[in-house]
């Protein structure tokens, strides 16, 4: 039970950081229709500045710069490469995010090399004590961060004139261009949102108790980011939050019976959440809350 | 009148400057779709300061074109403006972004609705004034709500859970949170009950009452000469006729062609013609081609009725034509016959079988065949690969016998060829077979599709508007060889088609669909005259159009 | 291009392949075949993406069952105890014939799954075939070798053996050895997966596909039954990518799980729409120039000067292929979205001439769907 229930906990905090990674990935296919395949890289991205700078500047000034880092280069990666390819194929603006994934991180993990970069966050390797239930400090301030960040787009998305504009010209591009809202503008700002989110995850995705910051890291994010955001709907930000907690979990569950589940062979961890999203998929074809696609004949 | 009447903040500019000069002006304008298919051709217009302009014409004849042009919106569509000018008070409309338009000034309408249906009214509402100022929000607000009380009712519903006269309130009131001074409309009366198109005009009357512009793009043209100052009809992108509107509302082309009027007498004629060739034509193999019979057909869409208890029945060999206004649920209909669409109750059966159980290449295989209203060929495809695609029902090649070029293979692909080639020549489509589809102009794309529903060699043909965006010389030929394949062929036919002329010109039966329902029945002239009918879809003028 | 001037180049071409083993060395033959198996993959990924409009991430899986099916079949049983390794010991030329039917299989057995799905969810769902694939792959030891992967049995046909001897050729002064002879397979294979897909695309099938991808709706109205061909699609290209996987496991002798990941579909993938979806020569095309760049700059990494050498600082030669491999993939995508059949053939994008199509109807499409309508 108590197994249970420590698993649980960290399942959630875990969950939440997952949320984040898949966030980012959703608020760019909601607002430009593109998978975009180079968020790994950009969680690695932020990883890599913090761990670079964090000695000079402090955990502080580290994470901002991280944060400002990462929304610049999304920001070009979306707006200017992809603005030029507008009239191609999905499939085809998705291989070119499949480009820049390569190029940003063969360079990122070429730079890494040898070096052993950390965080440098406060909260270290503690670990906080409810009852017989222990959690690392890290996977604690995750869930903070990560339900004030959600909670604060949502609240944007819902309330300002930016969300709304976003959610209209996710709808119908043309309608919204017709209100004088701007796609190029709206666009833009997503991916920049996605940049800040991505850098803001990846600080959690490296910190205790994962192994540190390593060219891995970007191939682990989006091994996150793509279960959980397709089972929750790749067009919804709700089936992101869903997916990236149902994706969390099963990976701390699937890691903490590891002994009773060694029948379905080693490292079933890593591949656990894509068969929770094939599931899902043979029963809701759009994933859990993604909208249903209408023929017009 | 309430406070909210106060007209927009600029309209004292506007009285001020140049009284005499139109406030848009359009000259010579060219539109081109892909470099290639030309929408519109040397049209100009002027709309004066206060005035309403309605802008008629049948489907395809560039009305929304138009208005894309003056949006701004042509690149979403792959268009382009090749010529001309659009002058809104002096300004260039041309090259401006969409966004640059609204904030001069012109907002539209788009058609179809286009609500965004997952925000709610207010979000909506909100959406349209985001390119206003903020203090000018407050007002538009006030005053949408007062033009709309039921808006203000609605205000914290999801947009598409409104009904459609509801949804084309809040499209309208979204434009206008933005203060327009010229606010563009495209086809606002679309699907609706007449009750509700009255309130719709009612508001239009409003608006210009309060000091807006109105450029008013219609199928309905006795609603739009109606409320119009001037009016325009345009005809294959060209200009035909420009007036006043009670001129035109008088001019007999405009009645017989927008008013359905002098069909009847063509239908007269046309109906002595067929007699002929029923009682002249002996090779008719009328015993080959099966009964369709409708019976109590239901298709709905969550809760929403598309279809309602619609019965008819299309004898063999003979054409039988389906109208309606827009939404009334006839494309809907064909779309249940092939099996696009699952049924919800009733029967269709052909020939005895049970059409509504099968999956659609099952009904294909039967005999029934089609064309679509937004053409479905392979662009990039050359004509004669898309025809072939018609013969599939017809050929047993398959992936062992294809993939190795057994001779089976290669004898069937000469024997599937020919058939082709003669359709082609009988459509005057010999000389393009070679031609990627995407290079013709939209007239020959619909003669494309036309042809491939004919390669499959149906005993059914079902043809969705196939008259859309034709010239009225292009519709006069394709009614005569529509004819002329039923006369050859001694198929039945069930078409869709808006164009009155057409229909009458070679139907045999009319049934007439409003709201997924049949009101009326019968022969070409009995349905004219049905006073249902001229309610619903003709059109009722409120003054006496008809002298 | 104009047909005499396509004939004379495909003739040029063919020539020189012939007589590639007399003078080409080990890298490049074994690169060369890299190529081939690369090629071979690509055009069953390009009939069932580019002409029936179905994506998928999942070739690398179909490559693996291929890849392994042959080492299990034409293998005999090895080691012992813990760690042996099962094999059927089958004559070679049986064991790919089979590889490639388990592979067609495969895809038969994920075509009703994937009937399902759309677009862009059918891509990421392949996705995690791919993963639960390697994923058995590194756990099922007995059959698969686990995570060190197998030795493939090498070729033989009627006696005559794909190795360097029995018998011994030797051509011109040229002693062939495996790779030669493997070269000559590999260019019969080819040659035969280009014939059999350019057949198919140009007759009934293939337009039955294309119609598929233009419209769903409006192929099963013609007549089309829609289930029958995606499935036949799936398993045609699922039996191309088994026999990529046979040229793979036969080419270098010894296959891992490593080999069959993420990596491999978006290589296969990106091949296909550089060459120009649904193009079968663009598939070719594209998989020399995807395939071949890496390695090709690798191995002449010590004569590029801006280059560094293992050890120093700066951009290695793997990294330098890898970033411009990722380069390339975005350069030519955003000059020739219709990629390099597009630039041979100069025709207009079809999203351009969707929009000519409409020019009448509303301007909103939905959400963005390969198979269109």
């Amino acid at each position: 039970m108590n197994q249970f229930v420590t698993l649980l906990a960290n399942g959630v905090s875990l969950g939440c950081i997952d949320a984040l990674i898949a966030l980012g990935f959703v608020v760019v296919f909601k607002a430009t229709r593109v998978v975009n395949f180079a968020h790994g890289s950009l969680v690695l991205l932020g990883a890599y500045v913090i761990g670079r700078v964090h000695e000079n500047l402090g955990f502080a000034g580290a994470v901002l710069l991280s944060v400002a880092v990462t929304a610049v280069v999304a920001a070009l990666v979306g707006a200017v490469l992809l603005r030029r390819v507008r009239l191609a194929e999905p499939g085809t603006l998705a291989v070119v995010t499949l480009g820049v994934d390569i190029v940003l991180a063969t360079d990122l993990t070429r730079r890494i090399g040898t070096d052993l970069l950390t965080t440098g966050d406060p909260w270290g390797a503690k670990v906080v004590t409810i009852g017989t239930v222990h959690i690392p400090q890290t996977r604690v301030a995750a869930a903070v961060v990560a339900v004030v960040l959600v909670v604060a787009f949502l609240s944007v998305l819902r309330f300002t004139d930016w969300g709304v504009a976003l959610r209209a010209a996710a709808e119908r591009q043309e309608t919204a261009s017709l209100m004088g809202i701007r796609p190029g503008r709206v666009a833009a700002a997503a991916w920049m949102l996605a940049g800040g989110l991505a850098a803001t995850a990846g600080l959690f995705f490296t910190a205790f108790p994962s192994p540190g910051i390593s060219g891995s890291v970007g191939q682990a994010a989006l091994g996150v980011a793509v279960p959980a955001a397709v089972l929750g709907g790749l067009d919804s930000t709700t089936g992101a939050l869903v997916g990236g907690l149902a994706v969390g979990l099963t990976a701390t569950f699937v890691a903490g019976y590891q002994d009773q589940l060694s029948f379905l062979g080693r490292g079933f961890g890593g591949v656990a959440p894509y068969l929770v999203m094939l599931l899902v998929l043979l029963v809701r074809p759009a994933g859990l809350f993604g909208g249903k696609e209408t023929t017009r004949v | 009148m309430s406070a909210a009447s106060v007209a927009p903040a600029s309209s004292a500019r506007a009285a001020v400057g140049g009284v005499g000069l139109p406030l848009l002006r359009v000259r010579d304008l060219d539109v081109t779709y892909a470099g290639s298919v030309r929408a519109l051709r040397g049209v100009s217009l002027d709309v004066p300061q206060g005035c309403v302009v309605a802008v008629l014409g049948s489907n395809g004849a560039g009305k929304t074109t138009l208005l894309r042009a003056i949006s701004g919106t042509l690149p979403f569509a792959g268009g382009s403006v090749a010529a001309g000018s659009i002058q809104f008070a002096g300004r260039d409309l041309h090259r401006m972004a969409p966004a640059a338009v609204v904030r001069a000034g012109v907002v539209q309408v788009p058609e179809g609705r286009q609500v965004f249906a997952h925000l709610t009214v207010e979000e909506n509402l909100r959406a349209g004034g985001l390119a206003a100022a903020r203090r000018v929000r407050a007002t538009a607000r006030q005053r949408v709500y007062e033009l709309f009380p039921v808006l203000r009712q609605r205000a914290g519903q999801r947009a598409g859970l409104l009904s459609g006269g509801e949804q084309q309130m809040l499209a309208i009131a979204r434009a206008l949170m933005a203060s327009p001074r010229l606010l563009l409309l495209d086809e606002p009366s679309l699907g609706l009950a007449p009750q509700m198109v009255e309130r719709i005009a009612d508001v239009i009357a409003e608006i210009r009452r309060q000091g807006t512009t109105v450029l008013l793009v219609e199928q309905n043209a006795a609603v739009a000469l109606e409320l119009a100052d001037t009016a325009y009809v345009l005809e294959v992108g060209r200009v035909a006729l420009h007036g006043p509107a009670a001129h035109l509302a008088g001019a007999e082309e405009v009645r017989d062609r927008y008013l359905g009027g002098a069909a009847v007498k063509e239908g007269e004629s046309a109906a002595a013609a067929k007699a002929r060739i029923a009682t002249d034509d002996g090779q008719r193999p009328v015993a080959a081609v099966p009964e369709l019979v409708v019976e109590d057909l239901s298709v709905r869409f969550g809760g929403v009725a598309a279809l309602e208890g619609v019965s008819f029945t299309v004898a063999p060999g003979s054409v039988h034509a389906l109208i309606g206004p827009n939404g009334a649920g006839k494309s809907t209909c064909l779309n249940a016959l092939t099996g696009v669409y699952r049924v919800a109750a009733g029967s269709a059966r052909y020939g005895g079988i049970e059409l509504t159980r099968l999956r659609p290449h099952r009904i294909a295989r039967l005999g029934v065949s089609r064309t679509f209203q937004n053409l479905v060929l392979s662009p990039a495809a050359t004509v004669l690969e898309n025809l072939m695609l018609g013969r599939h029902r017809h050929g047993r090649a398959g992936f062992v016998t294809t993939g190795l070029r057994l001779p089976a293979a290669r004898r069937e692909r000469a024997a599937q060829e020919d058939k082709v080639r003669g359709v082609a020549e009988l459509l005057e489509l010999s000389a393009v077979l070679d031609r990627p589809v995407a290079a013709l102009p939209y007239g020959a794309q619909k003669r494309v599709e036309l042809a491939r529903a004919l390669c499959a060699e149906p005993t059914l043909l079902l043809l969705d508007e196939p008259a859309a965006g034709m010239s009225a010389e292009e519709s006069a030929r394709l009614a005569a060889l529509v004819a002329q394949v039923r006369a050859e062929l001694g198929i039945s036919i069930l078409l869709i088609e808006h164009d009155m002329a057409f229909v009458m010109g070679i139907a045999d039966q009319v049934t007439v669909l409003d709201f997924g329902r049949r009101i009326a029945c019968g022969s070409p002239a009995e349905v004219q005259r049905d006073p249902e009918v001229v309610r619903a879809y003709l059109g009722t003028p409120r003054r006496e159009a008809g002298r | 291009m104009s047909r005499p001037v396509r004939l004379a180049l495909g003739a040029v071409a063919v020539l020189l392949a012939l007589a590639a083993p007399l003078s080409l060395t080990s890298f490049w033959l074994q690169t060369g075949l890299f190529v081939m198996a690369s090629a071979v993959g690509a055009i069953g990924l390009t009939l069932l993406v580019g002409v029936t409009g179905q994506l998928s991430l999942g070739q690398a899986f179909f490559v693996a069952v291929g890849a392994y099916g042959y080492a299990f079949l034409a293998s005999d049983r090895a080691g012992a105890g813990e760690r042996v390794v099962y094999g059927a010991g089958w004559p070679p030329p049986l064991a790919a014939a089979g590889a490639v039917l388990l592979a067609g299989l495969a895809g038969v057995l994920f075509s009703p799954i994937a009937s399902r799905l759309r677009g862009i969810y059918l891509g990421l769902a392949s996705l995690g075939l791919v993963f639960l694939g390697q994923h058995i792959l590194t756990n099922a030891s007995s059959v698969t070798g686990g995570f060190n992967g197998r030795d493939a049995a090498p070729f033989r046909l009627f006696g005559f053996s794909f190795t360097a001897t029995n018998p011994d050729v030797v051509v011109l002064g040229v002693p062939y050895g495996a790779l030669e002879r493997l070269w000559y397979l590999g260019l019969a294979l080819l040659a035969l997966s280009w014939w059999y897909a350019r057949n198919l695309v140009r007759g009934r099938p293939g337009r039955a596909m294309a119609g598929i991808r233009d419209s769903e709706v409006a192929a099963a109205v013609m007549g089309v039954d829609v289930r029958r061909y995606k499935a036949g699609a799936f398993t045609v290209s699922s039996a191309y990518a088994g026999l990529a996987g046979v040229l793979f496991a036969v080419a270098y002798g010894r296959i891992v799980p490593d080999s069959f990941g993420l990596l491999m579909s978006i290589d296969l993938l990106a091949i296909v729409i550089i060459g120009g979806l649904g193009s079968v020569a663009g598939a070719v095309a594209g998989a020399v120039l995807v395939t071949a760049l890496p390695l090709v700059l690798s191995h002449y990494s010590g004569a590029l000067p801006f280059l560094a050498q293992p050890g120093e600082d700066g951009i290695g030669a793997a990294e330098a292929a890898r970033m411009l491999y990722g380069a390339a993939i975005v350069a030519v995508l955003l000059f020739a979205p219709g990629g390099l059949a597009q630039l041979v053939r100069r025709t207009p994008s079809t999203k351009e001439q969707d929009h000519a199509q409409t020019s009448t109807g509303a301007g909103d499409s939905a959400l963005p769907d390969p198979g269109r309508v």
